[in-house]
């Protein structure tokens, strides 16, 4: 296996077009890093081109953004990319963020099932995320929806920066709790939506298999 | 006939939970906001109570959040984690 970076940026929708803008940061943590990276955009982001891009470079972490299920997570207009039960082996002895809704409570337990080496983080709960309509054209500006979408960054983020599995997922973690905690002394009309929101998201986002896996 | 009165009374339960996630909605969530859950791609707070009150998948997976929410809530935990974390 190569260290290296996948990560898919579907751009169909709303959701896909915020967590995609928010992956820039990861892209430019992993190339200032120097960390190899493939980003699969918008239309590219489908089953073949997946499987293709894997298999050939071989990298040894993946980050997907998206649409998800317990059993899949989906690409551009929804097609599903990895599904339990028929390509998930794919994922195998690799390191996986999936930034998709429920993805953690079956098909990431089945990615590292029989397998010392790789590890799944993801969210066995539905990913929420508020964002604030004024910004709908330009997401990076959404300091609203920066609460949630920056401390799920920081599990590739801590990745790339050298920290084990176990780390990343812990810092990011943190991270939630931190915005909650500046959010509730701000004390403003959308601290207790908000607050609830990362609160969802704190509870749901789990670690699967090898904790301290490194890239 | 107890099956029934057993099905009753969680009807009237969730229809109960569902009145108060509808109410802590309307009070709570600002115009400006969108929530972003699940399949939706995006929903103003009339949308979101629309949902809740269909009781589709999106519908109950926002009373989920609220009713976890609220438990964490009630057993002290959102207060726990919250002073677990250093001032900064």
């Amino acid at each position: 296996m190569n260290k290296g970076l996948i990560i898919t940026l579907p751009q169909w929708d709303n959701v896909t077009e915020y967590l995609s803008q928010f992956s820039n940061l990861i892209i430019k943590e992993a190339e200032d890093k120097g960390i190899k990276t493939k980003t699969l955009n918008g239309k590219s982001v489908n089953k073949p081109n997946f499987e293709k891009v894997i298999k050939n470079l071989n990298y040894n972490f993946v980050v997907f953004n998206g649409h998800g299920s317990p059993s899949c997570i989906k690409g551009h207009k929804d097609e599903i990319i990895i599904e339990a039960g028929d390509n998930e082996d794919l994922l195998k002895g690799r390191i996986v963020y999936a930034r998709a809704c429920e993805a953690g409570a079956m098909l990431g337990k089945l990615c590292v099932k029989d397998d010392d080496n790789g590890c799944f983080i993801g969210y066995n709960l539905p990913f929420v995320f508020w964002a604030d309509k004024t910004w709908d054209s330009v997401p990076q500006k959404d300091e609203t929806a920066r609460l949630f979408l920056e401390p799920s960054n920081m599990v590739p983020v801590s990745l790339i920066k050298g920290n084990n599995t176990y780390e990343a997922h812990k810092n990011s973690k943190m991270h939630i709790l931190k915005n909650i905690k500046r959010e509730i002394k701000k004390n403003t009309i959308n601290t207790p939506m908000i607050i609830e929101g990362l609160l969802n998201n704190y509870y749901g986002q789990v670690l699967l298999g090898n904790e301290k896996a490194y890239l | 006939m107890k099956e029934r009165s057993q099905s009753d009374k969680e009807n009237e339960t969730d229809e109960r939970i569902k009145e108060l996630v509808l109410a802590r909605i309307d009070a709570q969530v600002p115009s400006n906001l969108r929530l972003f859950i699940g399949s939706s791609n995006g929903m103003n707070k009339e949308q979101i109570m629309e949902h809740v009150r269909k009781g589709d998948a999106v519908g109950k997976q926002i009373i989920q959040m609220h009713i976890n929410f609220m438990k964490a809530v009630v057993k002290g935990e959102v207060t726990n984690l919250i002073n677990s974390v250093q001032d900064e």
